[in-house]
This record gives C-alpha cells, structure tokens and sequence, in this order.
C-alpha cells in the first residue's frame, strides 16, 4: 500500500511539471487559423540562437503562426534526429532547422517531405533534396571578404593568424575557411594562416585554445574567431595574455563582445542581424505552408525587411555588417 | 510494479497531452529510437549485478562506428564484414576493459573511466575530429531506417534477441547466478568456488561486444559515423538500468526491469516532445524519477528489514 502511495505521488509529481512548464501549449490542434511552424536551432542555449528565437517569434504573432521551438542543449548529433522525427509525428506544417550534421539530418527531413512537411534549411543548410528552401544568413565570399579585409588591415597586409572555429565539421565554418583560403590565395599573398582550432561553440574551450595557440604560435598576431562563443574567449584568453601586439578579430555576438571591443582587444566583429535572419524564416515557412512564394527579385514579401529575391530553392538575408567600439552600443543582443 | 505503474500513467498522460502520442506509427519510432540505449543497457545489467560500472561504452560505441566507416570505405571491405569490425572492435575495447578489472582488479570506475577518454579520444585522434563517414549501402541503412512487415523497425528484432539472450543469461543460468553472488560479495562467491576473474572477464566483454552491435546500429539509423557518435549514452544507459531497480552495489536487479527502465525514461522523452514541451523538461524529470525511485526502493528495503 505505501509503495503504491510512492508511485502515485511520483506521478503527480512528474504529472505536476509536465503541465506546468507547457504554459498552455495543450493539445495538437489548437487553432486552425495559421499553419504550424517547428523551428530548429542547433543549440538553444546559444544567444545567438536566442536571439533567432526573438525575430521568429514577432514574425510568427504578425501572422498568426504557431510556432514550436526545440532543439537540442547538449553535444549529441543524434538528438536533432529524435525532435524532427517527434515533430513528424506530431504534426506539422513547417519544420526550419539550423543543421548540425548535414548527413544524419537529411534522411529525417526527405521522411519529412515524403509526408507532405514543407522543409525549410535556415542559418546551415541540409543536403538539397532534403529541404524546399535554405534561408542563408550571407554567402560565404561575403562573409570571408569581410573578415580578410580587417584581419589584412590590422597586420599591415603582411603577417601570420590563427583561426579559432566552432567544431571542426560545423559546416558552415568549413565553407567560410575554405572561401578565406581561396581569396587568401587570390588576393592576400603575405597572409598566413598557421592553425585551426575547435571552440565546439564553448567560451571556455575558446579560452583555452587561444591560450594554447598563442603559446604555440607566438608569430600570430590576430585571432580570427568565428564562432559567437569564441568571441569573448580568445578575447579574454589575449587579454590575460597581455600581449598588446595581438588583437582579434571576428564573427560574434554584438552584446558578448562589447566589453572587449572597449577594451580594444577586439577590434571587430562581423555578423548578420540574427532577429532579421529568425524573422525571415519564419516569413519563408509561412509562404511556403500558404503557397505564396514566388520565383524572382521579389518574390518573398518580408514586411519590415522589405521584399526578398527568391533565387530557386535560395533567400539570402542581405551583406554581412561591422560592429566596432563606436557603433555596438546601437545593439542589444 | 513500481515501474509499470510509471509506465501506464505516462501513457495515459501523454496519449491525452500529445498529439499522435498513441500510435502504432509513434510506438515503432520510440522503439527504433531506443534500440542502441537498449543494447548498452541489457549488457550494463550484468556489469552493475557484479557490482561494477562501465563508463566506456558510448564512447566504444564512437570508435566501433568510425572504424566500421573506415572499414567500409577505406579498406572497401563489405558491409557486413565491416559490421563485423565493428563487433571485433567492441570485444577488443572490452577485453580491454575485462583485463583491467577481472586480472589487475583495478576498481571499475576507474578502469572505464580511463577507457572512456581513450576510446574517444583515439576516434577523435583517428578521424581528426572531422571525417565524417557516410555513403552507406542501402542495406545497411534498411538496418537502421527500415521496417519489416508489420510496421516493426528493422533494428528492433536485435534487441529483443539481445534481451532473451541477457534474460536467460543473469535469470536462467548457473552464470547468472555467479554473477549476481559477486554482486553480493566477490570473497564470498569466490569461496563458494565461482570462477571470479572468468565471470568479470565475461561481462565486462559482453558490454564491449553490445556497444559494437550498438555501433552498427546507430550509423545504421543515422547514415553516418562520425568521432562524437553515442556521447552521452552511456549515462542513460546507466539510468535505464537503475531505474529498472538494479542495485547499484551490485546482487539485486533484472533485465526485465532494465527494460521497463528504459521503455520510461524513452516515452518521457518522445512524450514531452509531441505535447510540445520543451526537451530540458525531459532532463529534469528524468532525474526526478530517478532520484524518486531509488528513494522508494531505499524506504521499501529498510521496511523489509526492520
């Protein structure tokens, strides 16, 4: 009897959480009004993708879409798998994912297609048969240009760096690497890159490489991070250095980085305007789910973003932007 | 009983909470899903009846799926050979891991903990954390992505062998029950003439050889091997087993309970999902369940005795 007693409170108990934390997202169909849109980060811990989560958000109240927003908060490549096969389950009209793994995750979403799910590719992309659409946040010429340009002018157009990456399969970093590499060779002969190091989108071990590296390399005179929690890490591991001769540079977060930027450690960081990119998307999957996407110049209308191209089964958000110490204080995320 | 309770109110919750929960579609994903843990988890049963651990098996499972890539790729072998490899590289991890214990007896926890960092970092090492092994066969992937008549995925008859296997194995069998009484205590099975070292040789192998069957699996399921394949698995292995009532001081447990185990802690997960819930959720509530389950099992122990 008391054992029973133990069981039935443990119930309650979990029963008690489960519904408390759902905020009233009750069962499958609520409204019939808009369509059902489950958006993927790759890691909802990551302000970056917090950030993402904000525009989406606002895009999704302006058009009555419901929107569904889980992904994973730890390191396994298999769980990305698991929410969109719930998501396919459960039912939906959308699914938007930030890949991960471009190989496992391309198997789902075809499952996904298969049964008449729109899929929709935003900030890193699945295998092409795998998605109707891939919502690019910059091209990667774009994106490397940029961080050449700064990197070149802080050593002079002559010199050595050292590039702190996310993981070392994130495939957007890899397609941004490799665009450094080819305009390296075309157009910034005296550069060199002398390494490459995994942050695994941690600060931490972002800290610890850039220690490493600096240790390793001392001819390196600029960090290029380019993942938003590398940012402030190898900001702060030259910062403890104390080595003025080194300076960062980057693609992050314009909130995290602006004490360094102060400081003048940071020089630079590159980046979209990431509500923009989750207020795009869902724009993106709304048309989709209504039919309403269109070929050409203008072919999305994305309200306060004015009209975007849709170029085949590709929008791009727009030209990457500079934050520096006497702009960032415009910015808050 | 405590845990088929667990199990029923889930179901019930869920199939009122989530949407498509009480499906035979949603019951085929959360068995497909599980099947890897599973395996893991049968072979932990025995460990931990010794009153071991073994820390190392997400990450074997890691080395054994980024060798059989390589096996298939590099070296052209064919797919079930190199499945085979697979299977090889988790006896050797855990002939490894036996050695250690059963011959030098080294604590466990220490053993697999030191084998937990090899393994992965010998696959991070022997990848450069970025290979990425794909391209797998269509049979292979029918293994993992498939169903069989009846709507049945394909991996899930390996499971259930597996659990008939560990079931007549620790229920049924003179060995299983040598391998409880070392649970109870190692002196004591020993003077009652229990070969120790062959029995902890035994096990410790087993859980090796599942994290491979379990390699194959998983590249089977996701299409891929890369270095960071299975990380964390061995954790919820773990849960899974302990929440099924095994004593993790060893003697006390069975496979059918680690099965209930993980058939609650896999609908916790699959059924926050489709009501929309957010995943830390299923963290926390799988702590909760654990934490509470062993509490009632410690309350319902002490009122035996007293």
């Amino acid at each position: 009897m008391r054992r029973l007693g133990v069981v039935l409170g443990l119930a309650a108990l979990a029963l008690a959480c489960g519904g408390g934390g759902g905020g009233g997202a009750g069962g499958g169909a609520t409204s019939k009004s808009g369509p059902t849109v489950a958006m993927m980060p790759k890691n909802k811990g990551n302000p970056y993708f917090v950030s993402c989560h904000k525009g989406a958000q606002e895009a999704a109240d302006q058009l009555g879409v419901k929107l569904l927003w889980d992904g994973p908060t730890e390191t396994d490549p298999a769980k990305q798998n698991e929410v969109v096969e719930a998501w396919i389950t459960r039912g939906v009209d959308v699914i938007a994912v930030s890949v991960e793994n471009k190989e496992a995750i391309s198997t789902v979403l075809r499952k996904a297609r298969a049964k008449g799910i729109k899929v929709v590719t935003w900030d890193a992309d699945a295998e092409k048969d795998a998605r109707d659409v891939f919502v690019d946040q910059a091209t990667p010429q774009g994106i490397a240009s940029v961080l050449l340009e700064h990197t070149s002018r802080l050593l002079g157009g002559k010199g050595s760096f050292a590039i702190i990456t996310a993981s070392l399969t994130a495939a957007n970093q890899n397609e941004w690497i490799k665009n450094i590499r080819e305009q390296m060779a075309a157009k910034y002969p005296d550069l060199k890159l002398v390494d490459i190091r995994p942050s695994d989108d941690d600060r931490k071990r972002a800290f610890d490489e850039t220690q490493t590296l600096l240790k390793v390399h001392p001819e390196v005179k600029v960090i290029m991070a380019i993942a938003s929690p590398a940012v402030p890490g190898a900001a702060e591991a030259v910062k403890q250095s104390g080595r003025p001769d080194v300076k960062v540079t980057g693609l992050g977060l314009p909130n995290a980085s602006k004490p360094y930027l102060k400081d003048g450690v940071l020089d630079s960081v590159v980046l979209w305007n990431t509500m923009d990119l989750g207020y795009l998307t869902i724009r993106v999957a709304n048309a989709l789910a209504r039919g309403t996407l269109k070929q050409g110049p203008a072919g999305l209308d994305a309200d306060r973003l004015g009209p975007h191209a849709v170029d085949g089964d590709h929008v791009v958000l727009g030209t990457p932007f500079t934050f520096t110490k006497d702009n960032v204080d415009g910015f808050d995320f | 009983m405590l845990l088929l309770a667990l199990v029923v109110v889930e179901m019930a919750y869920f199939a009122h909470a989530g949407s498509n929960f009480f499906t035979a579609g949603n019951a085929a994903e959360v068995l497909r899903a599980s099947v890897e843990i599973g395996l893991l988890a049968l072979a932990l049963t025995a460990v931990i009846l010794t009153g071991g651990i073994d820390l190392s098996v997400g990450s074997l499972l890691g080395l054994a799926a980024v060798l059989m890539g390589a096996a298939h790729r590099d070296l052209g072998l064919p797919i079930a050979a190199a499945a085979l490899v697979a299977i090889a590289v988790g006896v050797g991890g855990g002939a490894l891991n036996a050695a250690l214990v059963a011959r030098l007896g080294v604590p466990p926890l220490i053993v697999t903990l030191g084998t937990y960092s090899l393994f992965r970092g010998v696959a991070e090492g022997f990848t450069g954390g970025i290979r990425n092994y794909t391209d797998f066969p269509p049979a292979l992937l029918f293994l993992g992505q498939g169903r069989l008549p009846g709507g049945v995925p394909a991996q899930v008859p390996l499971l259930v062998t597996a659990a008939v296997f560990f079931w007549l194995l620790v229920h049924r069998t003179p060995v299983g029950r040598g391998i409880r009484a070392i649970g109870f205590s190692p002196e004591g099975a020993r003077f009652a003439g229990i070969p120790v070292a062959r029995r902890l040789l035994l096990v410790y192998v087993l859980s090796g050889a599942m994290a491979g069957l379990a390699a194959v699996v998983y590249a089977a399921r996701l299409g891929q091997a890369k270095a960071d394949a299975g990380s964390g698995y061995e954790l919820f292995a773990i849960t899974a087993v302990v929440l099924g009532g095994t004593s993790i001081f060893g003697g006390r447990g069975s496979v059918h309970g680690t099965l209930l185990g993980l058939i609650a802690v896999a609908l916790l997960q699959n059924g926050l999902r489709l009501s929309d819930q957010p995943a830390e959720l299923a963290g926390i509530l799988t702590g909760v369940l654990l934490l509470g389950a062993i509490g009632a099992n410690r309350l319902v122990a002490e009122r035996s005795r007293a």
